[in-house]
């Protein structure tokens, strides 16, 4: 099969958790034999073009200057268009064109009906779960283009149960026609032999401290405000507890802010994001890892932290609620309360036999998260959308 | 981050300011915002300091533009 990608991230432009789902899936459907055709934007030191046969990476320069975020997206959509005209010129049409998110749902649609291709559309995340309070000109937009991708689209994935529920209930697309296909990790990423203490050392991390990690983009959504106020209840218990905070966005000053606010400054480090290398390594050399979202399509960070051996807490929301099984394979915390993620946090780091316990039982669960088994249920939707496709 | 650095990090890199052959004038900058340059400049060295961008020196005007880091940050509000 041929399958045309549409993702505006993939690494090394890595802004979250999208680019590890287009790279892993495009990677694994390769594998399978198909031929995979990413459609994605440039990004400084990445090539235009990259070729592993039979998967192809197209690095998209946005030749026009935008005066807006939304109207550079629509403009980098046309692009992308440009882009998919000229690949089915050369290596011939797709049998699907697969869209993720609402930033290439402009480039998926043109692409189905110019082509007569069907689409098959990947929820991540939602407009009205980013932006719930936003009666915005631009929110308005993007939920609008969410909408319309769950519409033209045959076949639409979402990436938890939580996810699906809610694109089938705004959206009133019919439940079957949206298949839940969850993220995925690659184990042995994980699994590579790290040195611990070296890491530890880069991190100012001493000798019998202990270190919560937590990453993602530095945005509201993230909740690292709370795990910065449950530091300082952690610091009661546990004074040789610090804090890592790998990532970076708008929101990194205020962050920084809070820390020295709550009395933790020293104890927090920010370190900006880092390499794929250096975050396994980060991961893998900390005692606990936080994932304390104030909502969380699937939390893909989760799953890395299970893979490498590392206990979790994780707040009780959305997808996140559906890969983790309180006090069996990790902690689930009520969400935005630093008081519940404060009480979890001590217990990990405090009582070995339970962290150990914990990431053990992770461990096992999360091998039934792997690329091979999305591709194959991928594989499976894209051809129900083949038989399913309409161009009215 | 307050709504101006948000503002220039989004304008660098919506007008294509990723790298240094392709590096906004602080001038056209201040323009495009409907700002003074001392203005623009004062915020900008923030931005500089914080690692989002970079200035380069072309035949005597200061241009900018984004860094790696900048760019994915001023991407940061979807994944």
């Amino acid at each position: 099969m041929r399958i045309f990608m549409l993702s505006w991230e993939y690494p090394p432009r890595i802004i979250g958790g999208l680019a590890r789902h287009a790279e892993g899936l495009s990677k694994a459907l390769a594998s399978l034999g198909h031929e995979v055709h990413v459609v994605t934007l440039d990004f400084p030191g990445a090539p235009y073009e990259e070729a592993e046969v039979p998967l192809y990476v197209h690095r998209v320069a946005v030749e026009l200057p935008a005066p807006t975020f939304h109207t550079w997206v629509l403009l980098f959509n046309h692009f992308f268009e440009k882009r998919v005209g000229q690949l089915a010129k050369k290596y011939g049409p797709p049998d699907i064109i697969h869209a993720h998110d609402w930033l290439t749902v402009p480039a998926g649609v043109a692409s189905k009906h110019l082509m007569r291709v069907p689409l098959v559309m990947t929820f991540h995340s939602m407009e009205s779960l980013r932006s719930s309070s936003s009666r915005s000109p631009e929110s308005a937009m993007v939920g609008g283009l969410e909408w319309w991708g769950s519409y033209e689209a045959a076949k639409v994935i979402a990436v938890s149960e939580w996810m699906k529920s809610e694109v089938v209930s705004q959206f009133k697309v019919p439940p079957s026609k949206v298949v839940e296909i969850p993220n995925a990790v690659d184990m042995a990423k994980f699994e590579k032999p790290v040195d611990v203490e070296a890491t530890r050392m880069k991190w100012n991390v001493q000798p019998g401290e202990k270190l919560i990690t937590a990453v993602g983009r530095l945005t509201s959504q993230k909740g690292f405000d709370y795990l910065i106020r449950a530091l300082a209840g952690v610091q009661k218990s546990i004074p040789d507890s610090k804090l890592l905070v790998v990532g970076d966005g708008y929101m990194r000053g205020e962050l920084e802010a809070l820390a020295k606010s709550e009395g933790v400054a020293a104890r927090t480090t920010f370190t900006g994001f880092l390499s794929d290398g250096d975050l396994v390594d980060a991961i893998r050399s900390s005692d606990m890892v936080a994932v304390p979202s104030r909502f969380e399509p699937f939390g893909i960070i989760a799953l890395e932290a299970m893979a490498a051996g590392v206990p979790v807490v994780v707040s009780n929301v959305g997808g996140l609620a559906e890969i983790v099984e309180d006090d069996v394979d990790g902690l689930v915390v009520d969400p935005n309360s630093p008081h519940s993620i404060a009480k979890a946090t001590i217990r990990l780091l405090s009582d070995r036999a339970v962290a150990s316990r914990l990431a053990a039982r992770a461990k096992e669960k999360v091998k039934a998260y792997n690329w091979e088994h999305s591709a194959a249920k991928t594989l499976e939707v894209y051809e129900a959308a083949i038989g399913e496709a309409r161009y009215e | 981050m307050s709504e101006l650095p948000k503002r220039i990090l989004s304008l660098l890199m919506v007008m294509g300011a990723q790298s240094p052959d392709r590096a906004m004038s602080i001038d056209d900058l201040a323009g495009k915002l409907g700002m003074g340059r001392s203005a623009v400049e004062s915020e900008l060295k923030s931005l500089i300091d914080a690692g989002y961008a970079k200035l380069v020196d072309e035949s005597g005007t200061s241009a900018v533009y984004l860094t790696v880091t900048g760019i994915i940050t001023a991407s940061s509000t979807y994944s």
